[in-house]
This record gives structure tokens, sequence and C-alpha cells, in this order.
């Protein structure tokens, strides 16, 4: 399909598309009447508690559950054993990654729950089950489970060091994949005729999504039918029943149902799987009770599937007038003590593929091991590989620019795919259909006022309170929505790329959609409705979305990769579309003209040039009668439809702030954040600029104060609590500035493209560059993340010995 | 087991509870007003703030025992008894101020608390205030956005 964005009139220039409408589905938030699964208390529920490994790495020798059973409210003790016996299964690598070297390494993921050795601390080993949430945390802390600690390797740097542990019985050493792509030969010809080469070492610090809503689950049997229920905190209902059906739990997949109600954020930590979920919907058989477990903030922390945790070495080649010549990138991407089903493809493909970014680089080559740490797993986080590349990407152009002389801007615009480049073939491989990042710069650079911000921090590092101020930039691409021919070629034999939407319209002339995606903040609720009711013709209040429940919904994807209105909102375009055809079939036949002079317009079928129309209502109830429809129209209003992306969605950004570095506590205030996104053509405004605003906040989070801190000497990770894991607040933050550059994608019918992640794959680089600038007068050129008060303080203290 | 007598959105509450029982419990359990949520174990998010005698208090460190004699207000006694919303939850519906509604409810709470003690607040001021909660989709703007907005509305007399 061809058409451009617009093709179909009614599309344009509609009554919600483009509006900044009000959300449909606050209310409920507002209220307190959200349903979230930790509201839920079934009749007659018991309450789960995980016992979990203090140990980073250790043999378990013996678990003892007799002292636990015996105390007062304890229903049972279960344990991997059990677990083994019952018959079940395990986890397997839903991507996995085939290495460039041609080894076949095993795929090493975790079990439901852990019989033979820990590999990381909060490990499920046992699951306690009570009459009460006290009784079971009572006995959990009984049971009794003896370990033998073996050493412990934390740091992803170290991974592959011989001297090291190697984590898994199985496997050689901890080296999971390798994966290179680009041109070693180009590249390494391009840094020998370089005019100037930049070179940095980076650590993409670990860290964890932390939604606050902590994750939960709720499972249900029901002996008489043989089926399942798990109410639970997840972003992709639908596969986490086909894993449950076909890797874990082993039940038949139309006897599970699996339910994600109001989820509480999810940022791609809830799309992972979590032992936590066939754990406990395979011991609310083995009580024959509800069972329900909410994880604490502590557990979360150290349990939830976390995320980045790169170490690596990259250079740039640049010639005499300031253009990249070629990128050459080494990674090592810790996945943790296990893979998670996609973990793996997160470093090898998305990252990977987009370290190139905006830029015109003819050479490029990367390479990517990713390993095995004594850690929990790592898992997609916001941006999920694409924040990694844009840290190493932009960190060095900007480097590069300080080392040239160069102003950063000048050495971005010297660089960027022109408009007209479009579309351009980039040297790792993908192709950008359309895009203007000399646009993006020169909107930001307006909106920042960019001349006027760097003569006032010149004046402030001359002035007398010598003002540490810093500004940066990160120029970011997004490329998420991948096909499902692709997804097949990078070895996803079980996930699609496509998603899907059934719209029905009521007798009574309501509409229900039922969205293959989830929405836990994306606001699907009203930007679907946005699209039926301009398709429609009708009130956006008639609309009713409905997401999360395999019961209900049809199998979709779920959200995730920035993917729901790139695939199922296309679906829902697709069907209302469909049925926009039909009722005007309906009303051609009904008013005797052809469908060609029936115009659809304010929720009337009229011909054109008469008085003659028939309004909405009346062709439903035609459909719904089935007695007066054109021969061999099917009755009713009903249209399932789906949507598999015909090439990679791609976005593009430009983010420009401004820091202010205090030099007598060194803690950094953000003063100014310019956004300005192409997210192709933006449903609602409201909605896309908070996706923005969100992200921004977890890029700076991670920049600036989030950190899974883990002591590497004892393998323990300190940063247990909100106490100790710095989560971003509202004083942290002015208000953010924001703008949009509009490119429709000419490859789907509503012109739009990925938005959710961008903030974040912006945020994370701009601040870093803005850190550095600030510091750069006093000799540091580098400062890793988080750059807090304390690790600012020591570089500055280190540059100034440095250079005496 | 302790008796408690206390006051919960204007309904008289006498229970016998476990000594360790935290308030928000009593309130999602016992009274199934599930709209106060939990999302960490410290004291840090504020997700589970409600107002203790008219003051925003976060229910996961007051033990039920302790609000003997008090008067609870919760999430769900803020809108009007017809539904209407108050203008802080209006403003928050305007100013797109949640995103997966999480924690909303303790903004709402600490937000109106904030409004009864700062009439007219600076962003600074919203910005300070809001310190003890904790949001991960919004990154704030709309937030203080909608608080800031509020103010105006609830001067003029329509709210508390």
């Amino acid at each position: 399909m061809s058409e451009g964005p617009g093709a179909r009139g009614a599309k344009v220039g509609g009554r919600y598309i483009g509006k900044a409408v009000s959300r449909t589905e606050d209310r409920r938030f507002l209220t307190g009447y959200g349903h979230f699964v930790d509201d839920l208390y079934p009749q007659n529920v018991t309450y789960a508690v995980f016992v979990r490994s203090p140990h980073p790495h250790a043999r378990v020798r013996e678990i003892n559950i007799k002292a636990a059973m015996a105390l007062p409210g304890v229903v049972a003790v279960l344990t991997g054993r059990d677990w083994i016996a019952d018959g079940r299964g395990k986890f397997v690598v839903v991507s996995p990654v085939e290495s460039s070297d041609n080894v076949e390494r095993p795929q090493i993921t975790q079990p439901v729950l852990a019989t033979e050795k820990v590999c990381y601390v909060g490990q499920p080993v046992a699951l306690v089950i009570a009459e009460s949430q006290w009784a079971a945390q009572d006995a959990a802390e009984a049971v009794d489970i003896d370990y033998e600690p073996l050493p412990a390797v934390t740091r992803a740097a170290e991974a592959l060091d011989p001297e090291k542990p190697v984590i898994h019985d199985v496997a050689e050493s901890n080296l999971i994949f390798v994966k290179e792509i680009g041109s070693r030969v180009a590249v390494e010809a391009a840094f020998s005729a370089a005019a100037h080469i930049t070179e940095l070492t980076l650590t993409n610090n670990r860290i964890t999504a932390n939604p606050i809503e902590p994750r939960a689950a709720l499972g249900q049997y029901d002996p008489g039918s043989d089926q399942f229920t798990l109410w639970i905190t997840h972003q992709a209902p639908h596969i986490l029943r086909r894993d449950l059906s076909e890797n874990t739990l082993l039940h038949p997949e139309h006897k599970i149902r699996v339910i994600a109600p109001d989820v509480g954020g999810g940022f791609g930590m809830k799309v992972a799987n979590h032992p936590e979920d066939p754990a406990v919907l395979w011991a609310s058989k083995m009580v024959g009770r509800p069972v329900k477990w909410t994880a604490t903030r502590s557990e979360s922390l150290i349990s939830d599937a976390q995320a980045r945790d790169h170490w690596t070495k990259a250079r740039m080649a640049f010639d005499a007038e300031g253009h990249i010549t070629a990128i050459d990138v080494d990674t090592i991407a810790s996945l943790g003590a296990f893979q998670t089903r996609l973990g793996a493809s997160i470093p090898a493909q998305f990252y990977s593929r987009t370290l190139v970014g905006l830029y015109r680089i003819p050479a490029a080559y990367c390479r990517v091991r990713g390993v095995h740490t004594n850690t929990a797993p790592v898992q997609a986080y916001r941006g999920a590989g694409r924040p990694e590349a844009s840290y190493v990407l932009e960190s060095l152009v900007e480097t590069g620019a300080r080392e040239l002389g160069m102003d950063p801007c000048e050495i971005r615009a010297r660089n960027f795919i022109r408009k007209d480049d479009f579309p351009y073939v980039s040297s790792l491989g993908l192709t950008y259909d359309a895009g203007n990042p000399l646009g993006l710069q020169e909107k930001a650079i307006e909106l920042f006022n960019y001349g006027a911000m760097r003569k006032a921090q010149a004046e402030a590092r001359s002035g007398q309170k010598r003002q540490l101020i810093g500004i940066g930039s990160c120029a970011f691409m997004d490329c998420t929505g991948v096909p499902s021919a692709e997804m097949l070629k990078m070895g996803r034999k079980k996930v699609g790329g496509w998603d899907s939407a059934t719209i029905r319209i009521h007798p009574a002339g309501k509409i229900t959609v039922l969205a293959g995606s989830h929405s836990h903040g994306q606001g699907h609720a009203t930007s679907f409705a946005q699209i039926v009711a301009d398709a429609l013709q009708c009130p956006i209040d008639h609309i009713e979305v409905v997401y999360g429940d395999t019961e209900r919904v049809q199998f979709g994807h779920g959200t995730w990769g920035s993917r729901s209105m790139i695939t199922t909102g296309l679906a829902v375009a697709k069907a209302a579309r469909l049925l926009s055809e039909k009722c005007r079939k309906i009303a051609a036949h009904q008013l005797e003209c052809d469908v060609g002079d029936i115009e659809f317009r304010d929720g009337w079928f009229r011909v054109v040039g008469s008085d003659r129309q028939l309004p909405f209502q009346t062709i439903v109830d035609a459909a719904y009668q089935g007695g007066g429809l054109p021969e061999g129209l099917d009755p009713a209003l009903e249209q399932v439809a789906y949507h598999d992306p015909s090439e990679r969605a791609f976005s593009s950004g430009y983010h420009m702030c401004a820091v202010a570095i205090d030099p007598g506590t060194w803690r950094v205030r953000i003063i100014r954040y310019v956004a300005i996104d192409d997210c192709g053509r933006v449903i609602n405004p409201l909605i896309v600029e908070g996706q923005v605003h969100g992200g921004i906040a977890q890029g700076a989070g991670q920049a600036l104060m989030e950190d899974m801190t883990i002591d590497h000497t004892t393998g323990q990770p300190l940063s247990g609590s909100f106490m100790d894991y710095a989560m971003p607040r509202a004083s942290d933050f002015p208000y953010f500035e924001t703008g949009f550059q509009e490119t429709p994608a000419a490859s789907n019918e509503l012109g739009v493209r990925p938005a959710g992640e961008s903030g974040t794959i912006g945020a994370v680089a701009a601040l870093r560059n803005a850190v550095i600038d600030a510091l750069h007068p006093f000799g540091v050129n580098h400062v890793e993340m988080p750059m807090t008060p304390s690790r600012i303080w020591h570089s500055v203290q280190l540059a100034e010995k440095r250079n005496g | 087991m302790v008796d408690v007598e206390l006051k919960v959105n204007g309904k008289d509450v006498v229970v016998s509870v476990d000594e360790r029982t935290l308030l928000v419990e009593l309130i999602r359990k016992d009274l199934g007003l599930t709209g106060t949520h939990i999302g960490c174990d410290t004291t840090q998010c504020g997700a589970c703030t409600v107002h203790l005698n008219g003051v925003a208090t976060k229910s996961c460190t007051v033990l039920v025992a302790q609000a003997e004699g008090a008067e609870v207000i919760t999430i769900e006694a803020v809108a009007g008894k017809n539904g209407e919303l108050h203008p802080l939850q209006q403003a928050f519906h305007e100013h797109h101020g949640l995103q997966c509604g999480y924690c909303t409810p303790g903004m709402i709470m600490i937000g109106l608390d904030i409004l009864r003690r700062i009439p007219n607040p600076t962003e600074a001021e919203v910005r300070e205030n809001l310190e003890g909660n904790l949001c991960r989709c919004t990154g704030y703007h709309n937030i203080v956005r909608a608080i800031q907005s509020a103010a105006e509305s609830v001067r003029t007399g329509s709210g508390e």
C-alpha cells in the first residue's frame, strides 16, 4: 500500500486527529477508581512471598521448609523441585542472537524457582503461601536454605576476564554472543587517513525502570473448566499467555486467561518474562485457592529486569574540516545472570544499528559482546538500545567538536544527512525513509535562543559569581516498528511485528475498539478513539477502547518499543475505514445511488449534490436487521484488521539543554530543556508532549542520579530501596520546552512515526554533554553516569591534578 | 489485637486489628478504598498520601493504632457527591497531569494540601512541596502546571 498520508480525505483536518483532546480514561484515576492488580481481593485469597537468594552466586545445598510450614497461617511452601515434579517447563529465549563468529553458545534462561544454583541477588528460590501477608512474610524468613557461596562477577567489563568465574556450568565462558556489523576494513582505512581521532571509554550504568506500581500477580485456577486466570501487571498479555502455555506452565493456551487491567507504568520492564508470573499462577492450582503476590519496592529493585549496563570503547575519525569519516565501537553489554525473552537483541540489533544516528558517516563498524554477570537479568527499558547508542555517538561528536575547536551545533550541521539525501541507506545497513535533521536543529537553536545562551554562559564564567553554565545537545534517530519479515530474519520465530484491532459498532450505535496493544499511561483509549471518531464521524465519547484481556481481545503483541500507534493505531484506522466503506455501501443501496456518490459527513450519509441523506444510526439499524443490504454484503458491523509495517519506522529529534553547576556543592541543576521531535503526524499533541516530558525525565534521571549501585567486591546490590536508588523528583526539573517538526511517514495511512521513547533517547547525551561543557574549563572531558556531585567533584580534582 | 475508632471519609470506623497493621492496609483491604496506592516501603513515593486530620500524610507510615480518633480523607472523597471533579482533579485532566494514573491519587492529595497552605504557589514552591511524591511517567511538568492552574480556581471559591 503506497498511498501517502492524507490520501483518504476524511483523515486530514479531522475533528479529532491532531487536536489536544483531554484523555477519556482520566476520570477513574483521578477519583480513585482505577483497577490495578493489587486492588483485587478475591474470596478465599492467599498471599505469596518469594524467598530470594541473598548471594550473587552460590550453590544451593539444601532447602529446609519444616520450620516455615509449622508457622501459623502457612498454606504451602513450594520449591523448584515441586515445580519440576509437577511437570512444568522453563523459559526460552525468543530472540536468540546469532553470533558473527558462527559459534553456537547455550541460551541460558532462569528457572522459575532455583534448585541447584543461584546466580544473582534476588533470584527466587521458594514460594511461601499463607493466609495473610504477615504470615507469609514471617514464614519466608523461616525457610532455611543452605548455600555454598561462590565467587561472583558483576561488572560487564570484567565478565570476559579469564580470572573471573564462569557463571554457568554448561558454558565455556560468560560470552553469550559476538555481533559484528559494518565494515572493519573501511573503518581501519578511514582511521589511517583521519586528520583527527576522538576516543572515549564510556560506561552506560545499570539502571532500573521503577514504575510506581510494583509488579503484582494474582493467580486463580478453576478445576471445573481446567482454566487458569492470571491478573498481572504486564504490557503484553497475549505474549505472556503464549509463553505460559508453550514454555513454562505447559497448559493449553485457550485454557489460560491473562488479564492486565490498569497497569501503573511499565517502560519495557513489564514486558519481560519474570519467574513470579508462572510461579503464582501454578501455585493457585497447587493450593486450590487464589494466590496473590505484590512486590515490595525493595523486592522490585533487586528482582525486576534491569537495563543498560554497557562498557564501551569508541572512537571517531574526522577529516580536517570536521567531517566525520568513521565510527568504531566496541561494547560489552551485560545481560545479567540469565537471558530474558528479548534482552539479547537490544544491544545486538537495536543499539548497534543506530550508532550512526542522523549523520552521513561513510564507514562504521561495531562489535557487541553480550555477557552474563551475577546481576538481575536485563530487558528493555525506555529506548532499549537507542539511548545507549545516542550516548556513545553524541558524546563522541561533542568531544570531537571541542577537540577540533568547532561549535557543536556547527559540527552536527556539517555532518547531518540532508533532507534531499532521503531515503538514506546508512553504513550500518538501515534505510531511513525521510527526515530533516537540519530543520530540527534550526528549530531547537531558535527556541533555545542558542546565541544568547552562549553569551550568557561566557558572562557567567567570567563574572564574579563564577557560575558554571553548560550547554549540551543531542541529535538522535529512533528506529522501531520492525516488520514481521525482518523479525524473522533476526531469528524471532515466535514474535511478529504486526498488531491488531477489532471495531464493533453495536446495534445502538456506540462503538467498542478491541486493541491488541496495552495502554499503561500512553493514552490509547483517547488517541485510538480520535482515529475512530474521525473515520466514523461520531462523538469521541461514543467510543470505548478495550485492551489487556486475552479473553476479550484478539491476539496482539502488546506495547513496547513505541510500537502502538505505528501498528495497532494503523490497524484501528484500517478497521474504521473498512467499516466506513461498508456503511457507505449500505447507504448507497438504500439511497439507490452509486457508492462513489455517497459522502459521509457529520454523521450523515448524503448523495452528493442532493438533499437525500440518511443518518448513521439508520445504516447501523439496517446492518443489524440484515434484510435491506446490498447483495453479498454480510450483516452486522464488526471488523477485525491487522497492520504489519511495510518498513521500519524512523523518528528523529534534536534536544538542547543548559545546566548550572554549583561550584560549592557541584550539584547539577537543569535550567533549560528544549526538545524538538519529528514523530511524523501527531494524533494528540497533549499526549505526545506528555510522552516527551516523561522520557526526558527518565533520561535525565540516568544521566544525573539514578544508578543500580553494586558493591563489586561482594556482588551485593546497594540500591535496595528508594532511599538508595535516586528517583528524579519534581524539583529536579524546569518546565520543558517542546516543539514538533512533522514529516509524515509515507509508508502508512496516518503518516505516524514512533514517539514514546524519544525523550529518553535524547536526554541522556544532551545532559552528559551539557555537564561536560560546563566542566571543560577545568580540563574535564568525561564524567561517568550518574553525574552526581561526588563524581563531578572527583573529576574536577583529578583533572586539576593532571593539569598541574 | 488493638481496638481503634476513627472516621474515614466522614464514616465511623470501628476495628480490631493486629498491632502492626498500617493505616494504608486498613484503608485498602478492610475498607476497600483501593484508590490509595502503595508504591514503596520506605515512605519515599507518596502514592499512599491521604489527609489525616486535614494534613497530607503518608498512610504507609502510620499504624492504625496511631490513628485513634482521627479523621481520614482519601481520594474517593475528593470529587463532589454527584461526581463532579474538584477543580484540582479537573486541572489534572485538562493539563494531562497523569499518565498511568498510579501516583495520581497521592498527587491529588498532596496537591490539595499545597493549595491549602499556599493559595498562590510559585512554580518553585509547587516543585519543592512535591518532594515527597514520585511520578515516573510525566516528568512532573503537567502535574506542576495543573496544581498552579488549579490554585486560581480554588482561590475563587469553587473548591474546598
